[in-house]
């Protein structure tokens, strides 16, 4: 899920910046260090959207360098186990399927799809029901559940299953275009 | 650390911090990002101001989800859903997968029904026939 949070930062700045736009080269170097990173608490940071309020520097001894607090408005993509999302596929093998929604990798295992999908292997892998009438391949969408995450320092993972009511796809590429 | 391990979006247990921020719908997400993504592109002389992937890849995302296409219909999405008791998170599940039926809509959030809350069938059933109709009329 896609959450608008208010976090805070200290930032350091180097001497040459202090002037006229010390603000600007704040912000500018808050985006840089910040947009795009991942922490297991927050989630995935996608854009900063305001700065709430940049707090007084404290000069640190012997370098010269100043630490801002600096508070700021973001977009954050944090996926929750037991949430249920839709996502792309993008990748289908004999161990089940892997699935993007948004900066988030899902991948589901071939117990947590329907025992009534079989693997099929060929130039386009993929998941199909044996009337052929649901098929899971590369750019299907689905809709899953996520059972399980694993943080470590810069990526969330996740594991999902598409094995329960209401779930599964939503839309196969063969079909749709 | 501990509320780490309880964690299940299915009962509601997001965190404290999460629970009381402020969610947003993929459709949402669409028009902060767009708006932001123009923003980048008329500054784009300046070679610091690269999009992350984790930037490229949400928006993506959000354009092929995102139930409403302008601003006026995620307006009114947002304006039906916050009549009802919700919280901020079910709110955002709901707009963002559009359940059709109640059976559906509880299976998507289980929470609504186990919070003792003056939310009936009746009730979720309406709202989300008012739900699809801005689809319709979009």
């Amino acid at each position: 899920m896609f959450f608008h949070i208010v976090l805070e930062r200290n930032m350091q700045l180097h001497p040459r910046h202090f002037g006229r736009d010390l603000r600007e080269k704040l912000v500018s170097k808050l985006m840089k260090d910040v947009e795009g990173t991942c922490s297991g608490r927050h989630g995935f940071i996608v854009a900063i959207t305001g700065i709430e309020s940049v707090g007084k520097g404290l000069i640190r001894d012997g370098t010269g360098f100043v630490t801002f607090p600096v508070k700021y408005q973001c977009v954050v993509f944090r996926p929750f186990k037991g949430e249920i999302l839709e996502a792309v596929v993008t990748m289908v093998n004999k161990m089940g399927f892997f699935a993007e929604a948004g900066p988030v990798q899902i991948f589901v295992s071939n117990h947590l799809i329907p025992d009534d999908m079989e693997f099929q292997s060929g130039d386009v892998p993929n998941y199909t029901t044996s009337d052929g009438s649901v098929k899971i391949q590369k750019e299907s969408e689905v809709r899953l559940k996520i059972i399980g995450t694993r943080v470590d320092a810069t990526e969330i993972f996740c594991i999902g299953t598409i094995k329960d009511d209401f779930l599964g796809v939503i839309s196969d590429p063969g079909t749709n275009a | 650390m501990s509320g780490e391990e309880e964690e299940n979006a299915a009962e509601l247990k997001i965190g404290d911090e999460f629970l009381k921020a402020k969610c947003l719908m993929n459709c949402e997400v669409a028009l902060i990002l767009e708006h932001k993504y123009e923003q980048i592109q008329q500054m784009s002389d300046d070679p610091t101001n690269q999009i992350s992937q984790v930037f490229e890849k949400s928006l993506q995302y959000v354009k092929r989800f995102s139930r409403y296409k302008n601003p006026d219909a995620v307006r009114q999405a947002r304006e039906i859903l916050s009549r009802y008791p919700l919280a901020e998170f079910e709110l955002c599940v709901l707009g963002n997968l559009c359940p059709e039926t109640v059976e559906e809509g509880i299976a998507m959030v289980p929470s609504i029904k186990n919070r003792g809350r003056a939310l009936d069938e009746e009730a979720i059933e309406k709202m989300l026939t008012d739900l699809s109709l801005i689809k319709k009329f979009e």
